[in-house]
């Protein structure tokens, strides 16, 4: 099929009906798969989704995608995948609550070759024609992704510590303190 | 093999802020999107999120006393990438309204019935070729709270997974020679005429097989390729 060149099909809002059932139980916590323990220290990640006139969104999709503890990332594009942790996947899916609040258990993951340790983010929802691309970090450093952030808006980026294992993210759609989205 | 993925056709997705839907102006960004260039992290991607999630079947329209009304459809999709190779293994959830175009959501109001033997959604992974099929009902239009005489056009929502992060899709597919599909708000969303054309479904004509069903097909192409244009 070498030369065949297809165009992505367009993408649509999720809409106000996505199926509550698709946010599975457990679904949110990374720290266990099929039953098993991922290596790694345990964090939570949690924060608070808003609109531009601050009303917080109940049952939005938030989805994130990790490496590992030791910085590998479950794929097969990865030259390490062979030693990421089996008990690790690395995705998750979380809904907002009434108050606008997500939350997530997951492990502080590693710096994958040539990037600092970061968590992928997105959101998916009604009124959003496109899903929102973002990435979580844990302090300003040397990273490329994080480079390409304004200098006045990286500081959105990186997720507020609240304790040993706890980290506050909040994601503003619009308006003040906007949360920076990639052009994907 | 390693995706390349390529910046977007913009005339071929959606604006972001949509004329007449008033959800967009405040939960889009103001701010110009970040370009970036992809590093492995956003080339891989959850290969298995169907290992954490629970599959329900793609057989959504009932059987025997419990059948769901409406008109009995099979849609026959396949999902492949940029470069027309099939995506394999690719988690699929989808979900639509009745045939009375009413959802089983609590979002929904009741100025529809609800079909007790329809729940309207399923949950499945491509065979190799990329291919999945659902037997369903056709969805029923429906009313936006606008109240403003928009109506969404009979549509099936679906997201997908595809082997990378940059490929994740969400997405809606249409019915042909549908009146309310010139004026839906969404699907016009869509700059380009031959794109909004590839959101909607093609309508096989029946040979007897299934002798119960009418038969759409449907292509999604989710982003990525293995090579890059031009190479030899
Ligand atoms: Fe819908």
């Amino acid at each position: 099929m070498k030369g065949a060149s297809l165009v992505p099909t367009g993408e649509a809002t999720l809409g106000p009906f996505f199926p509550p059932r698709y946010v599975d139980e457990g679904a949110n916590d990374l720290t266990v798969f099929e039953g098993r323990k991922a290596k790694g220290e345990a964090i939570e990640i949690h924060g608070r989704v808003l609109q531009e006139d601050g009303t917080p969104l109940e049952n939005l999709v938030v989805e994130i995608w990790q490496a590992d503890a030791g910085g590998i990332f479950r794929h097969s594009a990865d030259p390490r995948h062979a030693q990421a942790d089996p008990d690790f996947l690395g995705w998750g899916r979380a809904a907002t609550d009434a108050s606008g609040n997500y939350r997530f258990k997951t492990v502080l993951p590693g710096a994958p070759e040539g990037r600092a340790p970061h968590i992928n983010v997105m959101v998916m929802f009604s009124g959003l024609m496109r899903i929102l691309k973002t990435t979580l970090f844990f302090e300003i450093s040397s990273d490329p992704v994080l480079s390409a952030v304004p200098p006045g808006r990286k500081g959105l980026l990186v997720a507020k510590k609240q304790g040993p294992n706890s980290y506050r993210f909040d994601i503003r759609l619009r308006g003040e303190d906007e949360t920076p989205f990639f052009d994907d | 093999m390693p995706s390349v993925i390529q910046p977007r056709d913009e005339r071929t997705q959606p604006s972001r802020i949509v004329p007449g839907y008033p959800q967009t102006p405040l939960r889009n960004p103001q701010q110009s999107l970040v370009k970036r260039a992809p590093t492995l992290s956003e080339l891989t991607g959850p290969l298995d999120a169907a290992k954490r999630v629970r599959l329900l079947g793609g057989d959504i329209a009932g059987h025997g006393g419990k059948q769901a009304i409406g008109q009995l459809i099979h849609l026959k999709v396949r999902v492949l990438d940029e470069d027309g190779a099939p995506v394999g293994g690719a988690l699929v959830e989808m979900w639509q309204a009745n045939a009375a175009g009413r959802y089983i959501h609590p979002n929904d109001d009741d100025r529809a019935p609800v079909d007790l033997n329809f729940y309207g959604a399923a949950r499945l992974v491509t065979d190799e070729s990329g291919a999945f099929e659902l037997r369903t009902v056709k969805p029923g239009a429906y009313p936006v709270p606008t109240n403003d005489g928009w109506w969404r056009p009979p549509h099936v929502h679906f997201s997908m997974f595809g082997k990378v992060w940059l490929s994740r899709l969400v997405t809606q597919m249409y019915f042909p020679g549908e009146p309310l599909n010139a004026q839906d708000r969404i699907l016009n969303a869509v700059p380009d005429a031959a794109a909004r054309d590839r959101l909607v479904a093609r309508y096989v004509p029946p040979t007897g097989n299934p002798p119960d069903a009418l038969v759409f097909e449907h292509q999604i192409v989710l982003r990525g390729r293995a090579s890059t244009p031009g190479q030899p």
